[in-house]
C-alpha cells in the first residue's frame, strides 16, 4: 500500500516537472492605431503576464490596460476613458488559447517554427474568438514567441468621436513578443 | 445696427486672439509629452512590501488610490527581467505577489546595471494592480520609471 502511494506520488511529481507551464511577467504587447490624420494613438505594455504549456500548446496572456504607455498624456487619457477602453471598469485584457498546429513545433529542438494560435481575446469586457499566425523560436531552454494581428475595435464595443472621425485606425495592428527563460 | 469701423476692427482682433489661443492650447495638448519621471514629484513614497500588502487586501480600493499616481517605491530587487529589447525590475513578497517596473527610455541604462538583491528606490507611474489567474498572485505594474536611489 505504502509502495503504491510512493510510486503514485513520484508519478505525479514527475509529470508536473515534464508538463511544467512556462510563465513570464515581462511580455510585451504594443499596438499601432495611427492614421494619416493622427500619429499619437500608439502604445506599448511591457509588463504583460503570459504562460505557455509546451505539452498541451496552451497559451494565455493577462495585460493591465493602464500599463499601456503612450508618449502623449492626452491620448493616454482618451485611451483609458469611459468612451474607449474604460479601464476603471475593465482593468485587464486577457487571451486564452492554444497552438493549433502543435505537432509542427518541437520545443525540445532548437529552431524557428511557424505557429498557428486560436483562442478567446477579451478586451473592454467583450470576448471574441481570434486566430493568428506567429513564430516560435526555441534556443536551448529559452522559448520566444512573436505574433502580430489586427483587432477590430468595433467588435469590442470601442467607439468615440475621434475613432469615427478617422483619427484612430479602427483595425489597429497589435504585436506580441514574449520570452520564457 | 451700425457698427463703427473701430468697433469692427476690435471685434476682429478679439476673434483672432481667441482663435490663436485656442490653437495654441490644442497645439500644446497634441504635442505634449510625458516629462522626465526623475523631475516629477512623488504622490506617495512607500515600501514595495506595503504597496503589495495594500493591493492584496483590496485591489479595487488600492487601484482607486494609486492608479496613475507617481509613486516612489523602495525595496529589494528580486529579479531583473528582459522585456523584448528592454529590462524590467521586480520586487516580490514571500508569496510571489510582486510589483514590476518598466522604465523610461532615458533611464534604461541605469536599470540594466541593477542586480537581484540590490536595495533600490524606483519612481514611476503606477498602472494599478490585478489578481493574475495565470500566476495565482497579485501583481502591480508601473510604467515610465526611473531609479531614484
Amino acid at each position: 500500500m505504502k509502495k503504491t502511494t510512493l510510486i503514485f506520488a513520484l508519478l505525479i511529481s514527475g509529470a508536473s516537472v515534464f508538463a511544467q507551464k512556462r510563465t513570464t511577467t515581462s511580455g510585451t504587447i504594443s499596438f499601432d492605431a495611427t492614421t494619416s490624420l493622427d500619429a499619437l494613438p500608439r502604445a506599448e505594455n511591457k509588463t504583460v503576464v503570459a504562460a505557455l504549456d509546451p505539452k498541451t500548446g496552451g497559451i494565455a496572456f493577462e495585460a493591465i490596460i493602464k500599463s499601456f504607455s503612450f508618449v502623449n498624456p492626452m491620448m493616454q487619457g482618451h485611451f483609458n476613458s469611459v468612451n474607449w477602453l474604460d479601464s476603471d471598469k475593465f482593468p485587464t485584457a486577457t487571451f486564452k488559447g492554444k497552438i493549433t498546429n502543435l505537432a509542427a513545433v518541437n520545443f525540445s529542438k532548437d529552431g524557428t517554427y511557424p505557429a498557428e494560435v486560436s483562442g478567446d481575446l477579451t478586451i473592454h469586457g467583450v470576448t471574441k474568438t481570434i486566430s493568428t499566425k506567429g513564430t516560435i523560436v526555441v534556443t536551448g531552454k529559452m522559448i520566444s514567441a512573436t505574433a502580430a494581428f489586427v483587432v477590430k475595435v468595433d467588435d469590442y464595443g470601442i467607439t468615440g468621436k475621434a475613432i469615427e472621425a478617422g483619427k484612430v485606425n479602427k483595425e489597429p495592428k497589435v504585436s506580441v513578443a514574449v520570452s520564457f527563460n | 445696427m451700425v457698427i463703427s469701423k473701430t468697433r469692427r476692427k476690435n471685434i476682429l482682433i478679439a476673434v483672432l486672439l481667441i482663435a490663436l489661443a485656442g490653437g495654441g492650447v490644442l497645439w500644446y495638448l497634441f504635442t505634449e509629452k510625458f516629462g522626465d519621471t526623475r523631475k516629477e514629484k512623488a504622490d506617495y513614497t512607500m515600501s514595495a512590501q506595503d504597496l503589495i500588502a495594500e493591493f492584496k487586501k483590496s485591489d479595487s480600493l488600492a487601484n482607486k488610490k494609486y492608479a496613475e499616481r507617481m509613486i516612489e517605491v523602495t525595496g529589494i530587487v528580486t529579479a531583473v527581467e528582459p522585456a523584448d529589447t528592454t529590462v524590467n525590475i521586480k520586487m516580490a513578497d514571500s508569496t510571489g505577489s510582486y510589483v514590476i517596473f518598466a522604465f523610461q527610455q532615458q533611464h534604461l541604462a541605469n536599470a540594466r546595471r541593477v542586480k537581484a538583491g540590490d536595495s533600490l528606490s524606483v519612481k514611476g507611474s503606477c498602472s494599478g494592480g490585478a489578481y493574475s489567474e495565470i500566476l495565482e498572485t497579485e501583481y502591480i505594474t508601473f510604467k515610465r520609471c526611473a531609479i531614484s536611489k
